[in-house]
């Protein structure tokens, strides 16, 4: 421990600026503000999966809802520049399996995307936007 | 962000216009208000693009005299086509608008594109196509 904390603090002084940064300890790498977005369009695909399996007289209404959850994860996987699996976190709400379940649950995703919209890059403003609106037509596809 | 503007701007206008041959071909009571209110959307969302090109001191385009519809509209069936491909159509002019705002004009975009998406889901529903929804609205298929 000694001696590696003396290594770091000789590389950086040889180094001078410690650009390399060869004496700093690894730090992760900051989440991609977009990254709860792709977790949630997994999170709520899956619970429309397990509904459709437990119920399958939803399954008809409920699997082109999932299919277009996959494609905004694997769209925003290709932006943020990570496997869509990675981080999937189950943590995102996805309702309690429900029709008014689901429309709560998409009311918040769609609200974290219209945030995430506002917030976001010129570039990216046009994606984030489109996964917005399809989250309100889904509110209107479980009425 | 002109350019965005003057797209959407150009779609909103041909929606009225569309609104007005397909309003005709209706005669269920929900359908025409739905006609109705949509057209009347469209028409707030006109005359905000017009104001920015103002501000940006652009002048648009006189309005077209007449409007070429994508294909004929005979009877309620499609009539329904046609406020579905309306409303895909205005959803894809907006979308650039967005890349082109911040704030709160970026937030009008996004309810402008918002609300033709649902719009469009409506008339899928009443005319019976599946599925009701797509991934990206907006986006040029």
């Amino acid at each position: 421990m000694l001696s590696g904390g003396a290594a770091g603090l000789a590389t950086a002084g040889l180094a001078g600026c410690g650009l390399f940064g060869d004496g700093d300890p690894e730090l992760p790498p900051a989440p991609d503000p977009l990254q709860p977005l792709a977790d949630e369009a997994l999170a709520l695909a899956a619970a429309y999966d397990r509904a459709a399996a437990a119920d399958p007289a939803l399954a008809t209404r409920f699997t082109p809802l999932a299919a277009d959850h996959r494609e905004h994860a694997a769209e925003l996987a290709a932006v943020i520049g990570r496997t869509a699996a990675a981080s999937a976190s189950a943590a995102a709400p996805t309702g309690d399996g429900t029709l008014a379940g689901f429309r709560a649950a998409e009311k918040t995703a769609m609200t974290n995307a219209v945030s995430a919209c506002k917030a976001t890059t010129t570039e990216r403003a046009g994606l984030v936007g489109s996964i917005a609106a399809c989250r309100a037509t889904h509110i209107e596809a479980l009425r | 962000m002109s350019d965005q503007v003057a797209s959407a701007l150009a779609a909103e206008e041909a929606a009225i216009y569309a609104y007005g041959v397909i309003g005709v071909k209706l005669s269920a009571k929900a359908e025409v208000a739905e006609a109705r209110g949509a057209e009347q959307e469209h028409r707030e969302r006109r005359d905000w693009l017009i104001g920015k090109l103002a501000e940006s001191s652009a002048t648009p385009g006189p309005a077209p005299a007449g409007y070429e519809l994508p294909f004929a509209v005979a009877d309620r069936a499609t009539a329904l086509e046609l406020a579905i491909h309306i409303e895909d159509g205005v959803a894809q002019s907006w979308r650039p608008v967005l890349g082109a705002t911040r704030d709160a004009d970026r937030s009008t975009a996004l309810a402008a594109l918002t609300d033709s998406a649902v719009r469009a889901v409506r008339w899928r529903r009443l005319a019976a196509v599946t599925p009701l929804t797509m991934a990206f609205p907006g986006r040029a298929s």
